[in-house]
């Protein structure tokens, strides 16, 4: 465990210098390989926000039709989706600066630089808050019921089986002469 | 390596077909952009009765690139073609579906509401 930890804040800082975004997702990386919840070591992986908190913190909020999406299967680069409605731009614009308020509460010290990127602050339409292997989107409604991103990830991109195409041409390509004959070229004789 | 004069092909479903880059945002005297670059755009071509309209001066974000992407760990990525995703000024994608592979710098590069749509990150 001691071990991990070392291991962990040396990882951290050799990317001290990198941005907010790209730490996160560093963080992210290291965390969703080890496991978040070991109780042992409680150091630098608590900086970026887990599950649970990011529940904690919409609810509080009041925000709408929270939909938490697992999408590992899915996708390589996050573990989940958390989509949550606000009834305004102001709303919406909050509900991302509770959950900054939350990463900023749990660390101390310098290593308050370890804070998720936000995206779309300004517009208050979308606001992305990407903290690693915990993605949440917070949307007003008009913004939600346009990009459908639960569709996406519910529907669209449910868990695929084998890739048919790629498996047809692979068995083409095994057996060529169904793929058209060419006779022999005989007419020297 | 986009440039004022490049023709790229539209990676979703926002209703442009074909742009035309014009300028590249970010720098004075930049000669190339490459992807996660946001460019000016006039549409070229674009599919009838939607929004989007021909000779409509946009902004958008190259997320595929035939000058090959290098990474730090020797991986190079190198696309068919020069696509670009139709944004607006608060970096909102236009359409709401993306097309084809895209590249994971992209969230990096703070694009991760196009990252989020997309189908596959490479």
């Amino acid at each position: 465990m001691l071990g991990v930890a070392r291991l962990l804040t040396s990882r951290l800082n050799h990317t001290f210098a990198l941005s907010t975004s790209r730490l996160s997702l560093l963080l992210g990386s290291s965390s969703s390989s080890r496991g978040l919840s070991s109780g042992g070591v409680r150091s630098k992986v608590e900086a970026v926000l887990n599950l649970e908190e990011v529940k904690k913190v919409l609810s509080d909020l009041r925000a709408e039709d929270i939909q938490i999406i697992p999408v590992k299967s899915q996708c390589e680069w996050t573990d989940f989706m958390v989509i949550a409605t606000g009834t305004s731009t102001w709303h919406v614009r909050n509900i991302a600066q509770a959950l900054i308020h939350k990463v900023k509460q749990k660390q101390k010290g310098a290593e308050r630089l370890l804070l998720p990127s936000v995206q779309g602050h300004e517009g208050g339409n979308w606001v992305v808050i990407d903290s690693g292997n915990v993605i949440v989107h917070a949307l007003d409604e008009k913004a939600r019921s346009y990009y459908k991103l639960e569709s996406l990830w519910l529907t669209e991109m449910a868990p695929k089986g084998p890739n048919q195409d790629l498996e047809k041409a692979l068995n083409t390509s095994a057996s060529p002469y169904t793929l058209g004959y060419r006779p022999l070229n005989i007419s020297s004789q | 390596m986009i440039q004022p004069q490049t023709q790229l092909n539209v990676a979703d479903n926002s209703g442009a077909r074909k742009l035309m880059c014009i300028r590249i945002i970010g720098a004075s005297n930049r000669r190339y952009a490459h992807i996660g670059d946001v460019i000016v755009a006039v549409i070229k071509e674009a599919i009838p009765n939607t929004p989007l309209e021909r000779s409509e001066v946009i902004r958008a974000v190259i997320v595929r690139t035939c000058k090959e992407l290098k990474r730090d760990n020797g991986m190079i990525i190198r696309y068919d073609d020069n696509a670009a995703v139709v944004i607006d000024q608060e970096g909102n994608p236009k359409g709401t579906r993306i097309f084809g592979a895209i590249a994971r710098e992209l969230r990096q590069l703070n694009f991760t509401k196009i990252v989020s749509l997309a189908p596959e990150v490479l």
